[in-house]
């Protein structure tokens, strides 16, 4: 492996990352290197034992590993690349990479391209600022996840979640199949976060007492945690203080939220969207630093893997295209979020191409139509938060877009009688 | 007597609250509650035969890497899951095996095999 004359170089061997470089790699491009922090690729999908991952990209029901191991087995098969136990420290804003690396020391990479896919991390309790003591087991649910399914650790044998993310109710139904007892999953929102099926399977399916319109309003224990008080919230999302009682627990998972990472996109000088926490991209994923790509969770936190792939091809195959010397769209017309949207991915398009954008809705609404502007709409029956709405939107439709137009507003309105889906 | 059975809906976000009636044989009267076609099928095979894909992990012989990620091959009765989890507290594994590989044949008689969904090496590649 020579870290030399690099067409381009993938921050992060995800499902993000790893789709990256394979459409890069088959787009042409022949020097294309994968950097990754662990000792592994595949990221986070290893702890993801679970399944329902891959019905969309390879139209298959898999679990977490077996999605890892199918991309790692194409990116093999391809010949791309890999440096493990590397740690990107910075990235310059004309692509220098600087990396510590277990094989070669530091190293500063010079790449014609890159593309970040460092993913996400969880908020955690300073994230939230729960009261109370600061004792031992109160824990992400992804660090518990890890606790569990790759290194043999139950953090508690009597568990309350705090939040009803997908990996919150997947940790619920985990811990109840290796023997602990959840005593409660409580949501502060009046409806859950996460997916329907998740709700069912992981939760309904056990019992588990699920609160919603509830949170945590102290923390007990001195070395551990004992307790938790929780009460019921107002619609202002007050704790109501009548309504106060305290759970025993010997663990508190947090499972409150994703956030995009990016320190390094922000050493690169890369604008960053503050509705979506991760870099402003074009419909090729560009960001607003030339040749630099963001692609999957670091970019928005996605609700299914197989967009963070479907998003990492596309960055690696425009990625690609620049390295090769193509021209890529100018991206001139803005996507502007309007009525119950909260972003809008990409937020820049050409109207030149057919585009897929997805949209996060801030509230649950029935019978609705998603527009972009007067040129194109979509009926839904229901939309809500924790399901990014996913529009292909064709470039005949965009045609009908007026020359110069500088940005379209996406709405999310409610349905007038008469109109079916 | 007819009998009344409530199942959640997991199509969309939507989640109806589908309602199947039985007669005292267990044969479906009516079914109503869902708004579209693949939600009455969904509640109907849900009513009658309610399974999900078992995934966990066994303990391995490795040494650097304590578990193996596992599923059943297809799903297998939701009443089972409980009980299955503690054949699988019993299982340890010794590398190498293949993802794909079966670690308990025919689990609990059903026809699910339960497969490893990872490879396990007795190094730290466990891709």
């Amino acid at each position: 492996m020579s870290l030399d004359n690099l067409d381009l170089v993938v921050v992060g061997a995800g499902p993000a990352g790893m789709a990256a470089a394979i459409g890069a790699r088959e787009s042409g491009v022949q020097r294309v290197l994968i950097l990754e922090r662990a000792e592994q690729i595949g990221g986070l999908l290893h702890q993801c034992i679970h399944n329902g991952f891959g019905l969309q990209y390879y139209k298959e029901d898999l679990t977490g590993p077996e999605y890892a191991h199918r991309m790692a087995g194409r990116v093999a098969d391809l010949g791309i690349d890999v440096l493990t136990e590397c740690m990107v420290t910075g990235i310059s804003p004309d692509h220098v990479v600087s990396a510590v690396t277990r094989k070669h020391g530091y190293v500063k990479l010079k790449p014609k391209g890159v593309v970040l896919s460092m993913g996400c991390r969880e908020r955690t309790r300073d994230a939230i600022g729960i009261p109370g003591t600061r004792p031992a087991g109160v824990l992400t649910a992804g660090t518990a996840q890890r606790y569990i399914n790759v290194e043999g650790y139950l953090p508690g044998r009597k568990v309350v979640i705090l939040g009803s993310g997908d990996v919150g109710m997947i940790m619920a139904r985990r811990l109840t199949l290796e023997g602990a007892r959840v005593v409660a999953v409580l949501e502060i929102l009046p409806y859950v976060g996460g997916l329907i099926r998740n709700e069912v399977q992981c939760i309904h399916d056990f019992g588990i007492p699920l609160l919603l319109s509830h949170t945590i309003t102290d923390i007990h224990g001195q070395r551990h945690i004992e307790a938790v008080t929780i009460a019921k919230v107002d619609e202002r999302m007050q704790p109501i203080p009548e309504t106060s009682r305290v759970l025993e627990c010997d663990a508190l998972l947090l499972s409150v939220g994703l956030i995009p990472e990016n320190e390094l996109s922000l050493s690169a000088g890369v604008v960053l969207d503050p509705r979506t926490g991760g870099p402003l991209v074009t419909e090729t994923r560009q960001t607003s630093v030339a040749g630099i790509f963001a692609a999957g969770n670091v970019a928005h936190v996605h609700d299914l893997v197989d967009n963070v792939s479907l998003e990492g091809e596309l960055a690696g195959v425009n990625a690609a295209r620049l390295a090769l010397g193509d021209e890529l769209p100018r991206a001139g017309i803005r996507l502007v979020p309007g009525e119950n949207i909260r972003y809008v991915v990409p937020q820049t398009i050409s109207g030149k191409n057919d585009v897929t954008i997805y949209v996060r809705v801030k509230r649950p609404e029935q019978k609705v139509r998603m527009k972009a502007g007067q040129f194109f709409e979509k009926a839904l029956r229901v939309v809500e938060p924790g399901v990014m709405v996913k529009l292909d939107i064709a470039s005949r439709y965009l045609r009908s877009i007026p020359e110069g137009t500088e940005e379209i507003v996406v709405d999310c309105v409610p349905r007038t009688e008469g109109q079916s889906v | 007597m007819s009998e009344e059975h409530h199942v959640r809906c997991i199509v969309c976000p939507l989640g109806c609250l589908v309602r199947v009636v039985v007669d005292d044989h267990g044969a479906v009267e009516s079914v109503d509650g869902h708004q579209c076609k693949d939600g009455k099928k969904y509640a109907l095979d849900e009513y009658k035969n309610p399974v999900r894909v078992l995934t966990a992990t066994v303990l391995t012989a490795a040494s650097s890497i304590p578990l193996l990620s596992v599923r059943s091959s297809r799903p297998i009765p939701k009443a089972r899951l409980l009980e299955s989890m503690r054949v699988l507290a019993r299982v340890t594994v010794k590398p190498p095996v293949r993802a794909g590989d079966v670690i308990i044949p025919r689990l609990l008689g059903t026809d699910a095999d339960l497969v490893a969904t990872a490879d396990l090496q007795d190094d730290h590649n466990v891709i």
